[in-house]
């Protein structure tokens, strides 16, 4: 078996790769180490609206609801309403993943990408030093595949970096370790996506509440690895249900884990190698929410294969045209909410409280980091001594 | 006392893949769709012990004890 470039993964970030490289002519093989695309889910299921804006979904059938902004609680449940286009990246549509990716994948197909299930990557070829392939496991086979390019799209625990000598484990303060309950039977029907914050609810992370239909809800925690221990995420979330007189009587539909990784861009090339998705840490560091990263990288990443193949040249000068791309459009941005993050994990919940009464009344249409500044020390003048860090990196 | 190394009770994994992404030694893998340590590796650190939202990793000659 040859291909131009075998993709390891078949999420949102293996199966964009794979559309917009086949729609250039290349021979593309993604390999699933699962039974089924996109199950289980691993997901809150929050995206931006702006996905529509790439086109490789057809109609509506992975969309469950549309949403009209995001709230957020403080620890003392002081609200912020936040319309859509300002929520970032997670509020838009709340989506059935499961169907999502399969959307995505077959849209790859369509193009002419081709799927292995129940394939799981073991180790890298290489022939004269260079990797020219991988060796993977189908069922109870294994099994080598050869390619020009290998595409590590293997999510948080992508192991296919570290193949390549790139570091991609993560420090526990770069990781949210998460557990989600579908809830159903729930007295819920709102348009917006919740967050709740604080050191009680969830440290060093958040809870949220993604609406599902009228009485359903993705129900979910995430806190830092770093102040997690063991089965405290379910510990807390379990706590934070039985304190919400409208959940309590909720049933699950499902129940998942996930890891998101909340870390620094890292280095996304090698020779003959790319990372795409979680595996490259396209996700941001204040919110968790990596789905539009993931689509976005994917169709640079594609392109770049493109390209490589055209012109037989799969070194990593040829494929860095991918890494200049996403980190010129969003990379830089990830970098500015990962210093956020770090401020906003220094803060306590008093701090917390104090920005979210100076912010509740704002309105949000006037959407700059230093108008949003004024704002807060205008009301908590004492806030300012925490937020200099912040107003640093609004000039900068 | 002799260090005890991490085991995954499989009946309990979900499959999430957080421990998988922060174990510094590299010594956990999937198989079968459920995260295995591979004991020859493990240095008991104790961040995938600490990870796991729902404590599937525990230490090894305590499983029967929780």
């Amino acid at each position: 078996m040859h291909y131009d470039a075998v993709i390891i993964g078949s999420g949102p970030a293996g199966s964009v790769t794979a559309r917009f490289a086949a729609e250039t002519g290349a021979k593309v093989l993604i390999i699933e180490r699962r039974a089924e695309v996109g199950v289980p889910v691993l997901c809150g299921e929050g995206i931006s609206q702006k996905v529509d804006t790439y086109k490789v979904l057809e109609g509506k059938r992975w969309i469950a609801t549309k949403m009209q902004g995001a709230r957020i609680f403080s620890p003392n449940k002081t609200m912020i309403t936040l319309a859509a286009e300002y929520a970032g990246n997670e509020t838009g549509y709340v989506v059935f993943r499961d169907i999502f990716d399969q959307e995505l994948a077959r849209g790859a197909a369509n193009k002419g990408a081709e799927l292995l299930l129940n394939t799981r990557a073991v180790s890298l070829l290489k022939k004269n030093g260079k990797i020219n392939g991988i060796k993977a496991q189908q069922f109870d086979e294994t099994i080598d595949i050869e390619a020009d390019i290998v595409v590590g799209a293997d999510g948080v625990e992508s192991r296919v970096g570290r193949w390549a000598g790139i570091k991609t484990t993560l420090k526990p303060y770069d990781l949210e370790t998460c557990i989600q309950y579908t809830l159903t039977n729930i007295d819920w029907d709102s348009p917006y996506c919740d967050f709740f914050l604080g050191k009680h609810v969830a440290p060093g992370g958040y809870v949220w509440i993604f609406p599902k239909g009228k009485d359903t809800a993705n129900v979910g925690i995430g806190i830092l690895a770093s102040l997690s221990d063991a089965g405290k995420a379910k510990y807390y979330l379990d706590k934070f249900i039985a304190s919400q007189p409208a959940l309590k009587k909720g049933q699950p539909l499902r129940i998942l884990t996930g890891a998101d990784p909340v870390a620094e861009p890292i280095q996304s090339v090698a020779d003959n190698l790319l990372l795409v998705g979680d595996a490259a840490r396209q996700v941001d560091p204040i919110t968790g929410g990596g789905l539009m990263h993931s689509i976005e990288a994917g169709k640079y990443a594609g392109e770049t294969i493109g390209k490589a193949v055209e012109k037989q040249q799969f070194d990593i000068k040829m494929l860095s045209e991918y890494e200049t791309r996403w980190k010129e459009s969003f990379g830089k941005k990830l970098h500015r909410n990962y210093v956020v993050k770090e401020i906003m994990l220094d803060m306590d919940d008093k701090t917390l409280d104090m920005l979210a009464d100076s912010l509740k009344d704002y309105k949000f249409e006037e959407f700059s980091t230093l108008s949003i500044i004024k704002a807060l020390v205008t009301k908590h003048p004492s806030l300012l001594v925490k937020l200099t860090p912040l107003m640093k990196l609004a000039r900068a | 006392m002799a260090k005890h190394k991490a085991i995954v009770k499989k009946e309990k994994c979900l499959a999430c893949g957080g421990c998988i992404s922060v174990c510094p030694q590299d010594a956990i893998l999937w198989i079968s769709s459920k995260a295995v340590v591979d004991s020859t590796l493990c240095n008991s650190c104790s961040i995938c012990v600490k990870t796991c939202p729902i404590g599937a990793i525990v230490w090894e000659g305590t499983e029967d004890a929780l």
